[in-house]
């Protein structure tokens, strides 16, 4: 008996053993003498055949410099949740990091203030096509970290706008036949709504994310979206969390207005995780939604290889930009995501991927034919108005918001005040005083930040 | 005749139970055959097979399964045996040291995996032991541990102990005890432990996901997640066919055992009878 | 013999007949033990997976603690967590043994369907109950489909009585485990005693009760004790459902470690709220020891 005991635990520890030292031999980087770039990303399914595996994989097909290096695909199988978890488990240690990893410009900040990324301002500015005004300015903007340097090169992009369906619009009586609607301010949009209400039946006039449970969503797309368009942002210029002021209160209100005149969706619909999903695949291709507050993804539900074809959606619906709240200029706005090329700071290939990344960025080599397949809005002006990128229904249009696009907050603290935000948007339509939703904001953000670190407008 | 409406009254009560318990599974069925699955309730405009074509065509899913049984079968193994063994001292001694025991471990297991992961990581490193198979079963089996003490050893204890004695008597030491007159009488709870820690590892995603990175390794728990799209989009007919095939193990699993488990009634109900 | 010697003793018998627990303590200590001690650890620090804390994180006392204990809607999953926890504790139980007790010498194949049923809930990945019970009890899901044919109006499910709802789900998912439990134990309890019993007259009723329940009260100690612990545990199923609203009607205290420590990757703090569902399981294991003890 004694002897199984021991055997059994011997067993045990020679298996440890052995995996033990065939997991270091494999992570140990180069084989055949040449180094080798180590690419992890979000794997959205479908193994070789997916778009951000196809495009490195071609790109390194296509780099003169294939043959000095080898190239590791490390694709990340999970939730977008669970893949910022990993990613920073990985950044962490020489041993696991990866050499260039697709970073979302949200989490960014993060990872920038743990010091896992690398500094790239000195590679940039020997980078022409950074220098010479080939990328957005904004874009550039949304990867630079609170200290003013670089530390991604974005690839790609989305925008966010009103949604509109043509045939309610004109039925209700805010457009005429074949016109584009195009409202200059917030009381627009509740006219609208109100003429929705009015003139059809069974259509929900306006639906816009406003529960925790639709997350990051609620707090960019909806309550964002408002408070930029006011002209305050979330923070002050010297970096202190405003919690409480008159434009906060306006967002709010807006808000509140959409919902107690019943222009917005019942709360069941929208106060759970899948609200994107209904509105943009069930309500709005189905012509029982007038407006839908909503990025440019949304297409991607609409196409014939998509979950909820609409075979012409190019011309059923529409899209306007988002006003600012009394038309002051700039006119319109909207926030940008989207995701960069990161080089990690245990990377030890730094200057050979960032040598792969201008060629992966390369308009003439694959990123043209990748960023159409992605589905998403390119980073560089020089894509914007090829013929065969502007042609896709919307994305001309989606591009050119970026000009006026602003982006979240480069502060590590944003993704816990987010939170804040969802509870102070849900509380509000469902029905708490904006008084009462904004001091507990306050006390939320306070928790998080410190009494120090805000400011009441 | 009383006897016998009682006995169709239990049947109907049971059909009832079962059909509610398949009632939401509808929608994944449906979701599965159709060509635009959403999440809502719909039926198909298009019925395909091709959902499940797609998941059982690609080599990466199929890869997924076989790793995901290799991890799954070999744990719940270890399991069962590392628990028989532990299950018979907290069965049959007064250990005075067994209450404060078998109590401590169970109530570790509150903590979610989520709060333990980052240590667990961090010790995965500094032993050489991230993106292992052995490692991810290890680690599965020594956390399947307590609950599978805690219902082995519930089971043997209805094992009752004459039997036993009359095993010593004729000289067999306590493996052969064990293997011999015991296993055979506590077969349906073993089965249970079984079960219960194969399903336990089968559905794991967070273990396996953050422990392991090599493509090739990865099982089908964690495969599940190539469905989930950008900004929250899911491609639900792939996934509720993913799921149908992936349920298959442990539902055979259970039916298997249960023929066993019939014999079990049996051996047990002789012994106390 | 003196008190100490008996100790001694006591020690000595404890080790020789503790040598089968060997593997297990072995493998415990290494991989489950020593991780958890570590995180206890973390509760106390300013850790964080990634932002400005991931690169010196500090000891900072009990500073997680006050943090957490300032917020009301702590004390607010707590009570969640309880509600969750009662619930699916006594759907699960009942349903599973009813289930398993008239499942008893029943024709096989009719077991070898309804089973399966049972356990279909059980067997699914976490992500994809969720789903499925989200279709299920959406507003125009294939819940209120039926009760449409039987002219019951419709019912919000997850917006006007989340909690049941998810409670609900939990039932679908964990009612299995108890099935297979009661299933085995009640294969423990001869049929000659229980025949003995309604031979000497007693109603089929009473012989449940007086005979048949007090045959297996061990395994419904344990499976009340594992399934406590793995419902305190339940994240993705509510998560996934309900994301912890409307409002924070379904936030659970893993829900909220997660709001207030995992998103925002500072460990420490969300460590400091699982400590709190230490503790809730430490009670309850202290509960359960009282009221079971001295089992032998």
């Amino acid at each position: 008996m004694k002897k199984l005991l021991v055997i059994l635990t011997l067993a045990l520890i020679s298996c440890s053993m052995l995996f033990a030292s065939g997991a270091s031999e494999s992570s140990s980087k180069s084989d055949n003498g040449k180094p080798t770039i180590t690419y992890t990303f979000r794997d959205d399914g479908r193994g070789s055949d997916q778009i951000l595996w196809k495009w490195i994989e071609e790109g390194y097909n296509s780099w003169d410099k294939k043959d000095q290096v080898n190239l590791d695909m490390a694709p990340i199988t999970a939730s977008e949740g669970d893949y910022f978890t990993k990613i920073a488990l990985q950044l962490s240690d020489p041993a696991t990091s990866p050499d260039l990893v697709c970073e979302d410009t949200f989490q960014l900040p993060n990872d920038v203030s743990a010091g896992y990324l690398t500094n790239l301002d000195s590679y940039v500015s020997s980078y022409a096509d950074w220098t010479d005004g080939k990328y957005y300015a904004s874009m550039q903007k949304a990867v630079t970290g609170a200290d003013g340097s670089v530390y991604g090169i974005p690839y790609c992009t989305d925008t966010r706008g009103l949604w509109y369906n043509r045939a309610i619009l004109t039925e209700a009586g805010v457009i005429k036949q074949g016109e584009d609607w195009a409202p200059t301010s917030w009381d627009d949009i509740l006219d609208a709504c109100a003429k929705i209400q009015a003139n059809t039946t069974d259509v929900i006039p306006f639906w816009c994310n406003s529960g925790v449970a639709t997350g990051e969503a609620t707090s960019m797309q909806t309550y964002e979206m408002l408070l930029y368009g006011t002209g305050e942002r979330l923070l002050t210029d010297d970096g202190k969390w405003i919690i409480d002021s008159d434009s906060m209160r306006a967002s709010l209100k807006f808000l509140q207005d959409i919902y107690n005149n019943g222009y917005g969706p019942s709360l069941d619909l929208v106060l759970n995780g899948q609200a994107s999903n209904t509105s943009a695949r069930k309500y709005f291709p189905e012509d029982k939604l007038g407006i839908t507050l909503d990025g440019i993804w949304i297409t991607g539900n609409w196409k014939s290889t998509g979950p909820s074809p609409v075979a012409d959606y190019a011309t059923k619906f529409g899209l306007a930009a988002m006003p600012t709240s009394k038309g002051q200029t700039p006119g319109t706005v909207t926030l940008a995501g989207g995701w960069a090329f990161s080089i990690p700071e245990n990377s030890d290939a730094k200057e050979l991927t960032f040598e792969f990344i201008q060629h992966l960025m390369d308009p003439e080599a694959s990123y043209l034919s990748s960023i159409i397949e992605q589905g998403n809005i390119c980073t560089r002006t020089d894509v914007g108005p090829i013929e065969e990128y502007a042609k896709q229904p919307f994305f001309e249009q989606a591009t050119e918001f970026l000009k006026t696009a602003d982006f979240r907050p480069q502060n590590d603290k944003y993704s816990t005040v987010s939170t804040a935000i969802q509870y102070m948007v849900e509380s509000v339509v469902t029905g708490t005083s904006i008084d009462n939703a904004i001091s507990q904001y306050g006390k939320d953000v306070i928790r998080t930040v410190g009494k120090e670190n805000v400011v009441t407008l | 005749m009383k006897e016998r409406s009682i006995k169709n009254t239990q049947y109907i009560i049971l059909a009832i139970i079962a059909l509610m318990f398949v009632l939401p599974l509808i929608w994944l069925i449906l979701a599965s055959l159709d060509t635009n699955a959403s999440q809502a309730l719909n039926m198909p405009t298009n019925w395909t097979l091709g959902n499940f074509k797609d998941v059982l065509s690609s080599n990466r899913n199929l890869r997924g399964f076989g790793v995901g049984m290799v991890i799954s079968l070999i744990q719940a193994t270890v399991v069962v045996l590392i628990t028989g063994l532990a299950a018979y001292p907290l069965s049959r001694y007064k250990l005075s040291y067994k209450n404060v025991f078998m109590y401590s471990i169970l109530f570790m297991t509150a903590l979610p995996m989520i709060a333990v992961i980052v240590p667990v990581y961090k010790m995965f490193l500094t032993i050489h032991i991230l993106d292992s198979i052995t490692g991810v079963i290890l680690y599965l089996s020594a956390t399947s541990l307590p609950y599978g003490i805690w219902l082995m050893k519930n089971f043997m204890d209805g094992v009752p102990i004459e039997l036993e004695e009359a095993a010593k008597i004729e000289g067999a030491n306590i493996m052969q005890t064990l293997k011999m007159v015991i296993a055979p009488l506590m077969f349906p709870g073993i089965c249970v432990t079984f079960i219960f820690t194969f399903s336990g590892s089968w559905g794991n995603f967070f273990v396996p996901y953050i422990l392991l990175s090599s493509q090739n390794k990865l099982p089908a728990s964690v495969l599940l997640y190539q469905y989930f799209g950008q900004h929250g989009t899911i491609s639900y007919g792939p996934l509720a066919a993913f799921s149908i095939i992936y349920a298959v193990p442990s539902i055979l699993l259970y039916i298997l055992s249960q023929r066993y488990m019939s014999k079990g009634f049996n051996l047990a109900g002789a012994s106390k009878g | 013999m003196s008190q100490h010697s008996y100790k001694i003793e006591q020690l000595k018998y404890d080790l020789k007949k503790s040598i089968l627990l060997i593997p297990a303590i072995a493998l415990m200590i290494g991989f489950f033990i020593i991780p958890i001690f570590m995180t206890v650890y973390y509760s106390f620090t300013n850790l964080a997976l990634t932002g400005s804390n991931a690169k010196n994180f500090q000891f900072i006392g009990l500073l997680n603690y006050k943090t957490m204990f300032t917020d009301p809607r702590m004390w607010a999953s707590v009570f969640h967590t309880l509600i969750f926890l009662v619930g699916s504790l006594i759907g699960q139980s009942l349903i599973g043994f009813f289930v398993a007790y008239f499942m008893q010498k029943k024709d096989q194949t009719f077991r070898s369907i309804v089973g399966p049923c049972i356990l279909a809930g059980w067997v699914m990945p976490e992500i994809v109950v969720a789903l499925c019970c989200f279709a299920f009890f959406d507003t125009s899901g294939t819940m209120n489909a039926i009760l449409q044919t039987m002219n019951i109006p419709g019912v919000k499910w997850l917006y006007a009585h989340p909690m049941l709802t998810v409670i609900l789900a939990n039932i679908w998912h964990g009612t299995a485990f108890s099935m297979l439990n009661y299933q085995s134990a009640l294969g423990n309890v001869s049929s000659s005693i229980t025949e003995a019993a309604r031979v000497d007259g007693a109603t089929r009723v009473q012989t449940l009760f007086r005979v048949t329940i007090p045959c297996i009260k061990d395994t419904i100690a344990t499976n009340t004790m594992l399934n406590t612990l793995s419902t305190l545990g339940v994240f993705g199923l509510i998560w996934a459902m309900t994301g912890g609203g409307p409002g924070n009607a379904t936030t659970t205290l893993p829900i909220y470690m997660y709001f207030q420590g995992l998103k925002n990757f500072q460990l420490g703090q969300g460590t400091a709220i699982g400590m709190v569902l230490l503790l809730v399981g430490a009670i309850f294991s202290v509960i359960y020891t009282k009221t079971l003890g001295n089992e032998d």
